[in-house]
């Protein structure tokens, strides 16, 4: 293998790039990425670097200056070319490949309807951080937040605590924040938020939004109540960076991009059929091996683009058929409010959560999430001592479970 | 091996512990400790889970 490039320079791609020279590519090495930034880590964004906790300097990837490669930055990919093995970017280059990481991760998923030109944002990047902060620091007060997922929560937390009297309103359509979680945790993060001074609207959704000239002046929810707004951020997800891989032969279901156990591509149509060239990591994956009982799940967590990204520029090097499958208990943290949660497994999956160690009222708790009997995922708050175990369980039962088989063209 | 944890990055948040268990684990208070004298063989499982810590706080030498 002479010449790789990897599309996207997150965490995934900047993990690729430093195991790619670790493991002793000596060839051309061409990293892509749509971003001017350097690279840079997304936890602290929400958390410490949007209240000052960190500077930007310190959240820059490690390693990223370190593997020799050329950069692309402010260049996005636009198209793949999978017969002459060339990425296509906006500016009509072309860049050819031997090998080809897929690592362009995830957009926030913006508003479905119309927005105010001014004043409603959505955070993913440092650019966007930097444009709340200048929005709070220029003035803004009234701050809804539209989603209360972990961005959202988060976000309302950092604006709380930042001691500038930002007056924060949590908006879910769903009945509980962090809902994906379960159990009792959507409840601690609820009385935890209400104590520090966020007005909570559960269970009703954003109808639309209202303006004064150009500026957001409003929220409008589903039961007809308008919440003032001087600044409104969105946050409703992430759509996977795929947009640019239509039509380029691979499958993409739910718009991410599939690959195999081992993190090769598949392509669409045939069943089981990968490229051999082509290797996936991070939060654009939908991979064969992280899987609930109904099949394969995305995840989109700091500890899974970090470990896809290792491996897979290593099975890239490697080849189909001596490339290692990828074996990962999934991970997660998240903290705001005070609390601290992580996550292990995945815990939304499951019927049946059980409070195995703490209580709710204490405010320290581990739960199990078992499906069908068999643990599925555990999540602890302020209480993150035992989740090894639970770790480890989990890596006990995948291993006692059958690879499903898939073949390499 | 010498493993160093800068004690003031270090956050707790365990995603070492959950690499190398027999190495790295948290109190009840959620700090980490770190077992003294880890076997050679776990070198490899040390740095992966160096790798994992989202801030960067287990620096490993000798590994
Ligand atoms: C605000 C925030 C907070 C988070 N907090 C946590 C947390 O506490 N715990 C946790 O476990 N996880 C957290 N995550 C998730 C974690 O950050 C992600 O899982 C991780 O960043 C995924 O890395 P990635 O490299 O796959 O994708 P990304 O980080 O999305 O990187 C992809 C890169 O590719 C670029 N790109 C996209 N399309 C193109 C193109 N066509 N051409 C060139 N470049 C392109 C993008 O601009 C981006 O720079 C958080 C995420 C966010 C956004
Ligand atoms: S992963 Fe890092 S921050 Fe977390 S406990 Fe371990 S050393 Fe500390």
């Amino acid at each position: 293998m002479h010449e790789v490039v990897v599309v996207g320079a997150g965490l995934a791609g900047v993990r690729a790039g430093g195991s790619l020279r670790a493991r002793g590519f000596s060839g051309a090495l061409t990293v892509v990425s749509d971003e001017r930034e350097l690279p840079y880590d997304r936890p602290p964004l929400t958390k410490q670097l949007i209240t000052g906790a960190v500077a930007e300097a310190d959240i820059r990837l490690a390693g990223a200056e370190d593997f020799g490669a050329r950069w692309v930055r402010g260049a996005a990919a636009v198209g793949l070319d999978r017969e002459r093995r060339r990425v296509r970017l906006a500016d009509g280059s072309e860049l050819s490949y031997d090998g080809l990481v897929l690592a362009t991760g995830a957009r926030a998923r913006a508003w479905p309807g119309e927005v105010p030109a001014a004043g409603v944002l959505t955070v993913r990047g440092l650019d966007d951080v930097r444009g709340l902060r200048a929005a709070v620091d220029g003035g803004a007060r009234e701050v809804v937040v539209v989603g209360a997922g972990f961005v959202g929560v988060e976000l309302a937390s950092s604006l709380t605590e930042l001691g500038l009297g930002v007056r924060v309103t949590l908006v879910e359509p769903f009945a509980r924040p962090l809902r994906a979680l379960g159990g009792a945790v959507s409840g601690l993060v609820a009385g935890a938020a209400r104590r520090a001074g966020v007005e909570l609207r559960l269970g009703v959704g954003v109808r639309g939004f209202r303006s004064v000239g150009e500026r957001v002046g409003g929220v409008e929810l589903a039961d007809g109540q308008v919440l003032p707004a001087e600044l409104v951020v969105v946050a409703i997800g992430m759509a996977p960076a795929t947009g640019w891989l239509v039509g380029a032969g691979l499958a993409l279901p739910s718009g991410r991009v599939h690959c195999d156990e081992r993190l090769f591509a598949r392509t669409a149509g045939v069943a089981g059929v990968t490229d051999p060239r082509i290797v996936v990591a991070g939060d654009v994956a939908w991979c064969d091996a992280v899987r609930a009982a109904d099949g394969p799940v995305p995840l989109e967590h700091w500890s899974n683009a970090a470990a896809q990204g290792e491996l897979a520029a290593g099975n890239l090097l490697a080849g189909p058929a001596a490339a290692e499958p990828y074996v990962h208990v999934p991970s997660f943290w998240t903290s705001a409010f005070g609390l601290r949660i992580r996550s292990v497994g995945l815990p939304g999956t499951g019927d049946r959560v059980v409070v195995e160690e703490g209580d709710p009222d204490s405010g320290k708790l581990v739960e199990a999430h078992y499906r069908e009997g068999r643990l599925v995922g555990a999540v602890s708050v302020n209480l993150g001592r035992r989740l090894a175990a639970y770790a480890g369980r989990l890596q006990e039962e995948r291993a006692g479970e059958p690879v499903p088989g898939g073949s390499v063209a | 091996m010498r493993i160093t944890v800068d004690h003031d990055l270090c956050d707790g948040l365990g995603q070492c512990a959950l690499v190398a268990p027999e190495v790295f684990s948290l109190d009840d208070d959620e700090r980490l400790v770190v077992a003294p004298d880890p076997a050679p063989e776990l070198a490899g499982r040390v740095a992966a889970a160096a790798r994992a810590c989202p801030v960067r706080a287990i620096a490993v030498e000798g590994a």
